[in-house]
Parts: C-alpha cells; sequence; structure tokens
C-alpha cells in the first residue's frame, strides 16, 4: 500500500490549523470548488444525556471531492459514525457549517433534510437494514418508490450480481447477499454520495469482498462519491484518502498515491 | 425488594399506558360485574327487607263483593297464617284547573292500626284517624310528583258522590312498589296515585258496610300455595271472586322481578365481554414482553433463576395490571352502583335503600379480573419458562414471511413497497391480527347491541300505539257497563267513532301450564284497533277460536291447531276448551284475543264493556275531555299521544343514561385493543420504520406503515363487529324481555352506523397518538439500538 505523507501533525493542529498546516496537502489533494461533494468547517456535535454532556465532533473541518472513495478510520467512539450522520442528513452538527455542493445542510429543516437524503444519499449499514417482510426486489423498490430519477430495481439488483435472487426474501438470503440487497438498494436511486457504517462487519472476508466490489463499481461507473467507515485498516487501500478520526476529530488525513481494487485486498 | 420484584415495578412504568389500556378494559369488567350484582343485591335486599318489615302478603284475590266474615273461612284453611280483608275503589279526584283526568286507587286501612299485612310506611304525618272520615294518606310518588302533602285537600268523586278528602301523611307500602293506573303500561305519578283510606269511611263511601272486595293471605311455612289458591278460590266463587293468584302474579312484584331478571341478564352478558378482550390484551402484550427481554431470560437463568421464578415473574406482570383493574373497577362499579340503585330506589318507591356491595361480590369480580388477567398470560408466561438459557440468549431467528395469497392479491392489486409490509405483517402474526380485529369488532358490537335498544324500543311503541291503536282517546268505566254506555260516548259533539273494549278475565291452561290473562274481543269490523304481525302485516281474526300473542302462547307451549282450557276468572265461572286460530307477534304483555260472540257465548249474560276506544275530531278535544271528565261512568282517560310520548321519553331517559355509559365501555375496548396493537405493532418494527426514514421517507409517509395496519384491521373489524352485535342484540332482546314485554330486533341505519363511528373515532384518534411517536422517531437512536 502506497501512502503519502501524514498531512496532519496532530489532532489539535488537524482541527484548528487547517488553513496553515493543511493548505499544502488541499493544494495538492483537494478538488476545484465546483467539483466539491461536502465541504464542513468547524463542525460540533455534543450530546447531552441527563447530566453529562458528550462531545462526539469537537470542530471538524473538511472537504470532500465529488466521485472521491473515502474511508474512516478510528477507535470506538471517535466520532465517525457522529460524522457520517451528519453528513448523511441524519443528525444536525450543534455549530459548524456544511455544504453539500451547494446546499447548505446546516440551515435545512427536517422536512429538507429528508428530501436531501431522498435525493442524494444512499445508506449502507453493517446489519444490511433490510425490510424483512419485503423480497429483495421489494427492498429496492422501497427507494425506487421515491427517488426522482431510479434505475429499475431489477437493474439494480443485476448491479449486484443478485438479479436471480430477486425474489427471495431476507431470510431467505445469505449475510453477504443481504448487504449486495442492501448496496442494490442505496445505488438504486443514483445517489450522489455512499454512505457505509461497516459494511463489511459482518461478513467473512471473501463476501466482504463481493460487497465492497460492488461499492467500487457504483463509484466507478456512477461517479458516488463513496464514504466508508471501517474498523478494517485493510479497506483503507481502495481509498482515494483515509480520515483517521480521534476524539472527535479528523487526527489525520492520508491520501493514497493509487487505489487497490477490492479483489487484490486481503484482511 | 427483591431486584427482580423492582425490574417488574420498572417494566410496569415502562409500559404503563398499555398496562393502564388493559387495566381499564378489566376495570370495565370489574365495574359492570359489581354494578350489575351490587344493584341487583342491594334491590333484592331492600326489597326483602321491605316486605318482611312491612309484611307483604303471600296471596291476593279481589272478588266484587264478600261479607267480611269470610275471612274466617279463609283464615281456616290449612296453610294460612294470617288473612286480611280491606276494600279498593277507584276514585276520581277533581282538580279543576287540569284538564287530564287524575286518578286514585283508594285502598282501605284499619284506623285503629289493626292491620297485619301490607303495613303502610308513613314517610311523613300521620295514619287516618277513627270517625275522621275524609282523612287519607297519599304515596310518596303522588305526593312528589302533585307537590302536595299534610295539609293539603281535595275533591274526589267516590263511588258517584263527590267528597272532600284531607291529605294527613304521606306513605308507602310494599304492595304498591310500582302502581299502574287501570288502562296504563307506565306508571304516571302525576294523574294517578295510591290514597289510603280509614276502613270506615270507606265502607262508608262505597256502601259495603262490613264487606270487603280484596283479600290478602300470609302463608305458614311449608305451605302449599297452590292448595291455598284452590280454597280461597273455592271460597270467593259465590262472591264474583276473580281467582286468587301468588307474588309471581301480583303486578307490582312482577315488575320488581322482571328488573331483577335484567340486570342477571346484564351481569352474564357485559363483564364476559369486557373479559375476554382483557385476556387477549393481556396474552398479546405479555407474549410481545417476553420476546424482547428474550436475551435477559436467559440471563437471568444463567445466574440461577428457576424456570418457576421466572415463570411467576412474568405472571405476577399480568397479575399486576388484574390489582390495578380491581382496584379502579371497584370505585368505579360502587359509584354507578349506588348511583343506579338509587335511580332504582326513586323509581320504584322504597321507603329506604339497603346498599349491598357484599365482599363476596369484590372477591368475585377480583377473582375474575385475576382469572382472565392469568389466563392471558398462560402462553407467555410458559414459553418463558421453558426457554433454555443458552437458547435464550443467543438472538431469536428472523421472523420468515412468505409470499403466499395476500401477497398474489396484492401483486394484482398494484401494491406499493409500503403496501407489501402492511399486508404481509398482517399475514405473519394471524393470530394477534385476529385478537385486534377481534377486540375492536366486540367493541362494535357491544356498542351497537346498546344502541339498537333505542329503535328496539321505538318500534315497539309504534307498533303498539300507532301502528295497532287507531283511536285518540280510551275511556276506562269506573265498572264494567253494556253497551248502553257506548251510546253516551258517542253523543258527545266531535267524537267520531267510538268501539267497545271487551275483556273477561280468565285463567288458560295446557296441560299443568296455567296463565291468568284477559280474552279480549275483537269485532270484525272493528276499526280503531288492529292485531298486526311483526312486518306490521294485518292478521285476520279467525271467525272461531282464539287469537293469542306469540309471548303468551310460547307460556302455554300451544301452537295453532292445538286447544287451550279456559276458565273464566269471576262470574259464572264458566269453562271451555278453544282452539288456537293464529298468533300475533305483539311486544307488551302476554294477551289473548276472540272474536266477541265467542266471548259472549263464554259469558252468557254479555260480555261486560270495561272500556271504550274513541275517534275524535282533533279541533273537538279539549271540549271532549271535558266533557268526558264529568261524566260519572266514566274512571279515567288515556291520551293515546300524550301515552305514547310520555312512554318514550322515559324509554330515553333511560336507554341515554345506558348508552353513555356503554360509549365509554366501547371506547375504552376500542382504545384498549388499538392502543396496544399499535405499540406492539411500534416497537416491533421502529427499526424498519427508521430505515425508511433513513431511505428518505417523510415522517407522515413513515406513520402509514403503522396507521394503514391498524386502519386495514379496523376496517376489517367493523363489518365482523355489526354482525357480533346483530348475534348480540338479539341474545341481550331475549334476556331483556319479560312476561310484560318483548322487545324486537328492529336496529335502524342510524345504529350501524353510529356504533361503527363512535368505534372509528376512538380508533383513530388512538392511532394518531402512537402515529405521533413514529413521527418524533429518532432514527439515529433507533438503529443504534440494534447496531
Amino acid at each position: 500500500m502506497i501512502f503519502n505523507q501524514d498531512i496532519c501533525v496532530g489532532p489539535v493542529a488537524c482541527a484548528r490549523g487547517y488553513d496553515s498546516t493543511m493548505q499544502a496537502a488541499t493544494q495538492t489533494s483537494q478538488p476545484d470548488g465546483d467539483e466539491r461533494a461536502f465541504s464542513g468547517r468547524e463542525l460540533f456535535k455534543t450530546y447531552i444525556t441527563g447530566e453529562t454532556q458528550v462531545h462526539a465532533l469537537r470542530g471538524v473541518d473538511f472537504d470532500i471531492r465529488k466521485g472521491e472513495v473515502l474511508v474512516l478510520l478510528g477507535p470506538s467512539g471517535s466520532g465517525k459514525s457522529t460524522f457520517l450522520n451528519i453528513v448523511g442528513g441524519l443528525d444536525r452538527s450543534t455549530s459548524g457549517t456544511l455544504y453539500y455542493a451547494a446546499e447548505n445542510l446546516t440551515a435545512k429543516s427536517d422536512r429538507d433534510l429528508t428530501r436531501f437524503r431522498r435525493q442524494r444519499i444512499g445508506f449502507i449499514f453493517q446489519f444490511y437494514n433490510l425490510i424483512p417482510s419485503l423480497t429483495a426486489e421489494e427492498n429496492v423498490r422501497l427507494v425506487t418508490d421515491i427517488a426522482s430519477n431510479p434505475m429499475d430495481p431489477a437493474e439494480a439488483l443485476h448491479h449486484v450480481g443478485l438479479a436471480e435472487r430477486r425474489h427471495h426474501f431476507p431470510a431467505q438470503l445469505s449475510g453477504g447477499e443481504q448487504q449486495r440487497v442492501a448496496v442494490a438498494r442505496a445505488i438504486a436511486k443514483r445517489p450522489g454520495v455512499l454512505l457505509c457504517d461497516e459494511p463489511t462487519g459482518a461478513l467473512d472476508s471473501s463476501t466482504g469482498i463481493r460487497v465492497l466490489e460492488a461499492l467500487e463499481a457504483a463509484n466507478r461507473e456512477l461517479d458516488t462519491t463513496l464514504l466508508i467507515i471501517t474498523h478494517n485498516a485493510g479497506i483503507a487501500a481502495m481509498a482515494d484518502r483515509v480520515f483517521h478520526f480521534l476524539d472527535g476529530q479528523i487526527a489525520r488525513i492520508e491520501t493514497n498515491a493509487e487505489r487497490i481494487a477490492p479483489a487484490e485486498m486481503t484482511w | 425488594m427483591k431486584a427482580l420484584d423492582l425490574k417488574l415495578v420498572r417494566d410496569l412504568w415502562r409500559m404503563r399506558g398499555q398496562a393502564l389500556a388493559i387495566a381499564v378494559v378489566l376495570a370495565a369488567a370489574s365495574a359492570t360485574f359489581i354494578l350489575s350484582m351490587g344493584v341487583h343485591n342491594s334491590l333484592k335486599i331492600t326489597r326483602d327487607a321491605y316486605y318482611a318489615q312491612n309484611h307483604f302478603a303471600d296471596v291476593f284475590a279481589h272478588m266484587v263483593r264478600a261479607p267480611r266474615s269470610t275471612l274466617d273461612r279463609v283464615r281456616q284453611i290449612d296453610g294460612v297464617q294470617q288473612a286480611q280483608g280491606s276494600i279498593q275503589q277507584y276514585a276520581i279526584l277533581d282538580y279543576p284547573e287540569r284538564t287530564e283526568a287524575v286518578r286514585a286507587l283508594l285502598q282501605s286501612v284499619d284506623e285503629h292500626g289493626r292491620d297485619q299485612l301490607n303495613l303502610v310506611y308513613l314517610k311523613e304525618g300521620r295514619m287516618p284517624a277513627a270517625g275522621q272520615p275524609g282523612e287519607v294518606v297519599v304515596d310518596e310518588a303522588f305526593a312528589m310528583a302533585n307537590e302536595t302533602g299534610p295539609g293539603y285537600e281535595v275533591d274526589a268523586i267516590i263511588y258517584g258522590n263527590r267528597q272532600r278528602l284531607q291529605i294527613v301523611g304521606i306513605g308507602l307500602a310494599p304492595n304498591y312498589v310500582n302502581a299502574l293506573a287501570p288502562g296504563d303500561i307506565i306508571p304516571d305519578d302525576t294523574r294517578f296515585g295510591v290514597f289510603w283510606m280509614g276502613e270506615e269511611a270507606l265502607e262508608a263511601a262505597t256502601d259495603r258496610t262490613e264487606a270487603i272486595n280484596t283479600i290478602s293471605v300470609s302463608l305458614q311455612h311449608g305451605a302449599s300455595e297452590e292448595d291455598v289458591i284452590r280454597a280461597i278460590n273455592a271460597i270467593l266463587e259465590p262472591y264474583g271472586g276473580t281467582g286468587a293468584y301468588g307474588r309471581s302474579d301480583h303486578p307490582s312484584h312482577a315488575f320488581l322481578e322482571s328488573e331483577l331478571d335484567q340486570l342477571e341478564a346484564m351481569v352474564q352478558i357485559i363483564p364476559p365481554v369486557f373479559l375476554v378482550v382483557s385476556t387477549f390484551l393481556v396474552y398479546i402484550v405479555l407474549g410481545r414482553m417476553i420476546r424482547t427481554q428474550r436475551s435477559l431470560i436467559g440471563l437471568l437463568k444463567a445466574f440461577g433463576y428457576s424456570d418457576a421464578a421466572i415463570a411467576w415473574h412474568y405472571l405476577k406482570f399480568a397479575l399486576a395490571i388484574a390489582l390495578i383493574a380491581m382496584a379502579l373497577g371497584s370505585l368505579a362499579g360502587i359509584w354507578m352502583g349506588r348511583s343506579m340503585t338509587e335511580l332504582y330506589g326513586r323509581y320504584y318507591h322504597f321507603p329506604f335503600l339497603r346498599f349491598s356491595f357484599a365482599p363476596v361480590v369484590f372477591i368475585g369480580a377480583g377473582a375474575l379480573a385475576m382469572l382472565s388477567a392469568a389466563l392471558g398470560a398462560i402462553t407467555g408466561v410458559w414459553a418463558a419458562a421453558r426457554l433454555t438459557p443458552a437458547v435464550a440468549m443467543s438472538p431469536p431467528p428472523p421472523p420468515v414471511y412468505r409470499a403466499g395469497a395476500v401477497e398474489r392479491i396484492g401483486e394484482r392489486a398494484g401494491f406499493t413497497a409500503i403496501g407489501h409490509m402492511i399486508v404481509r405483517h398482517i399475514a405473519r402474526w394471524p393470530g394477534r391480527s385476529a385478537i385486534t380485529v377481534g377486540g375492536v369488532a366486540l367493541a362494535v358490537g357491544l356498542l351497537f347491541a346498546t344502541l339498537q335498544f333505542i329503535d328496539s324500543s321505538h318500534f315497539m311503541l309504534d307498533t303498539y300505539f300507532q301502528r295497532a291503536q287507531r283511536h285518540n282517546l280510551s275511556v276506562t268505566f269506573t265498572e264494567p257497563r253494556n253497551e248502553d254506555a257506548l251510546y253516551q260516548l258517542a253523543q258527545i259533539p266531535g267524537v267520531l267513532r267510538v268501539e267497545p273494549q271487551q275483556a273477561l278475565a280468565v285463567e288458560m291452561s295446557n296441560g299443568n301450564r296455567h296463565e291468568r290473562t284477559a280474552l279480549e274481543g275483537t269485532a270484525p269490523d272493528a276499526q280503531l284497533t288492529a292485531r298486526i304481525d311483526q312486518k306490521g302485516a294485518l292478521i285476520d281474526m279467525p271467525p272461531a277460536g282464539l287469537m293469542l300473542s306469540r309471548q303468551l302462547a310460547t307460556q302455554l307451549d300451544v301452537h295453532p291447531g292445538d286447544s287451550v282450557h279456559i276458565k273464566m276468572l269471576g262470574g259464572r265461572h264458566a269453562e271451555t276448551v278453544l282452539p288456537v286460530g293464529a298468533l300475533v307477534d305483539e311486544f307488551i304483555g302476554a294477551r289473548a284475543y276472540a272474536a266477541p260472540a265467542t266471548l259472549g257465548s263464554l259469558a252468557r249474560d254479555g260480555a261486560p264493556v270495561s272500556s271504550a276506544l274513541l275517534l275524535v275530531d282533533p279541533a273537538a278535544r279539549d271540549n271532549i275531555l271535558k266533557e268526558l271528565k264529568s261524566m260519572p261512568l266514566v274512571l279515567s282517560i288515556s291520551d293515546r299521544d300524550f301515552e305514547m310520548a310520555r312512554f318514550r321519553s322515559m324509554i330515553d331517559g333511560n336507554i341515554n343514561t345506558m348508552i353513555i355509559f356503554y360509549i365509554g365501555f366501547a371506547s375504552a375496548i376500542a382504545v384498549g385493543v388499538v392502543y396496544n396493537s399499535a405499540r406492539i405493532l411500534f416497537s416491533e418494527r421502529a427499526h424498519e420504520l427508521a430505515t425508511l426514514r433513513v431511505l428518505g421517507y417523510h415522517s407522515r409517509e413513515v406513520a402509514i406503515v403503522l396507521i394503514g395496519e391498524i386502519a386495514l384491521l379496523v376496517t376489517f373489524a367493523v363489518p365482523t363487529g355489526l354482525l357480533v352485535g346483530h348475534w348480540l342484540a338479539k341474545l341481550m332482546l331475549l334476556m331483556f324481555s319479560s312476561d310484560l314485554f318483548r322487545l324486537p330486533f328492529a336496529p335502524t341505519n342510524a345504529a350501524y352506523a353510529n356504533a361503527a363511528l363512535v368505534v372509528l373515532a376512538a380508533a383513530a384518534v388512538t392511532g394518531l397518538v402512537v402515529a405521533r411517536r413514529v413521527m418524533g422517531l429518532d432514527m439515529v437512536r433507533v438503529l443504534k439500538a440494534r447496531d
């Protein structure tokens, strides 16, 4: 695996000194303004439970290029999932600004965030989150029923190699197959962004690789921006860049000189 | 408190909404049980104490006139303990300012206080004194309705003579708990009252010195009522005796008895409905709770808790709900019971009320609630006990869905994915879906069965007053007359038609079944009365033989073509056997009809005319009433429209109170069932609903998954409920019908619609309350809960 040099020297520098310390890195790896998918500045997220406050994000700055593959690494509780939820419009930051292209997500109402998810975002979770009472194809239809320019559900399933299994219920599919249905469901709306939270966490290595191939294909063929949370550092090789989270901040960003195809990866 | 009990308390608090919803339904069962049993027992105890204290007689006999010495012969009959003679005489009260006739039944009392039976309970004032011929005690209901009492005076026409009466007291007596004026079918306290008058005074006023026309008898313990009646009849036959009868045929007692029977019927129908619903609610709620706590059960067993300890823990959850229900139900039952008993007390004129909410009633209600909750818990508790720790701690197998028949229908109907989710979930949990449908259906059914009572009674009234009676006024004579009396009435200007009403008091028998009734004459050319069947069609009077109301035919167990033995009560006690020619579906009374010729041949000297029906010109009505009031032969006048309006308002008043209760009960069932179903649905599908939100569904669209399923089930439940209601209504009508009246099944569309609408509204509000939770779903938290 080939990585560029670390561009953050520490969490504080990375979070607070973006303009100065990271200038060089952004000049080489950040996209032009019109190609930008996400742009976040000073994002904070604080949860208040009873009398305790949990600072899940502590001033995160970042830019994500359209069509980029990004892997988010970090220990549990480091803020990866909170980051993904905020980027995906499932949750709001406590402060800071977040843009998707020219849309200001921080100013959106619940209703507008729902519309944003409906049009732009595909989600994939560790435990698939398929509806058990719907067949594979119907699970995909859940999305195509409400999207503005969706694929045919059968086509989406074909993309992930499950055209034959489309009439099966989740309980009749293996874990890998279920996750591929989840991928098909996520890509069927032709989303601008695919957000994956531990997509291979519940799968064995070979099955996981098949799922990653499906994700990579969506990125390649549909130019979908891909954000993958994982605990598996091996997956970082398929990314353009890797965000390392620690204590609610992006501690460092790695840029891969070249991406490795999932098929070539092992863990 | 043990840790496991602490968990129980917290589980109850966490599920307080669902627990309370079940408790309310179960409380309704306890409350209706306590209410009905409590009121039944209170009334029965009050009645029995009243009867005992005031020495209500066991056997009663009326005759035209008998010498007082007859009593000595009656006292010598084997089994007779006490015998008391008295005079009963109807009188017209003269209230010049009132157009309607006001009547009184004068009942003699011994001025020297020597009466032993049917004692008057003085509420106010004193009894009539000897040597004061005009003194009377009036019954409490009359005094209240006419705002009169001691110190007031009123003129009365007694036996054709005017006499001034001084009211010296207000009283009650056990033989007039419910007093009806002749010709009336419901009490009218403003126009009819019982007046107790000194015996010597009444003897003088009615020209019956040392004579009586009524005998009351109390029996020795173990005496045969039948034998005593036979002996009394033999003694009284020469004096125009109309046949002695026991308490069961006493009008006041029989009316009270039928009310008690109705309360008993209520205990048998209403609480079981609530108990069944609560059992099923406990079943689904506890079942769901045990499924969600599966791994916890495994953990507890791994710690060393026994199967029995786990089973007892979950059983206690159900029993705790039953305990809450018992407390709520007991309070509600006592409150409703007291107000109902007071209502009955006022209606039936008891001197005192004995509330009897005996511990055994509460124990019974509690036991039923406990049993019902435990029954609902059994399946879940058994499953919890049987889980092995290893199995319990591993995740449960995912629910298996299949594309079945519903699926294929769905495909053809072009269901959306959400539509499939709804339909398949119903098909996946058929038992629970059936419980939701069944529960809501019972709510609809119970409400329909109650609401249709209005239609039933209106139909009964409409048939009785509007279709069977075509006169405006009916006139009762002071004593039976021959047909000449009719000419006097026909002479009054404005009277368009007069028809006689002839009746003979008879005893009809078939084998060992005997019924006392009036055999009424129906002339073939009669225009002012009609016998109509249940569908409203006219039934022709058979030229020979009898026409019986279906009620009487059932009591005698006879069918058209069978013969009935008839014995005249009073007169010459003629006996004959007549065939049953036809049956007529009438709703009030158990009545018998025959052609005037048949009556004539039975009475030989011509059947007496006891009353007449008048068709009058409405413009001349007031003048006619004035004229009738002044005629000495007229005892009372009933205005059909007035009577009907009064009957209707009385029934509506009684039923409206009942309907308000039942709207509450039905809503409680609907809310309990829908709330629990929706909460279970929500907890089961929260993860899926959150997923839909993540996928970009708006909260309203997501709520459809929940609302849609509930709505679909309720949609099934409404027609099912109306079917259940149909059946329940017929059962309730049957159980509420008595010898006095029979309620027809004649629901209007409004009864169906209102039952459905009330329950739909209750279900909709409940569904929306739960749907609000869906709207406020925290997607991230719900999804994290599994991850």
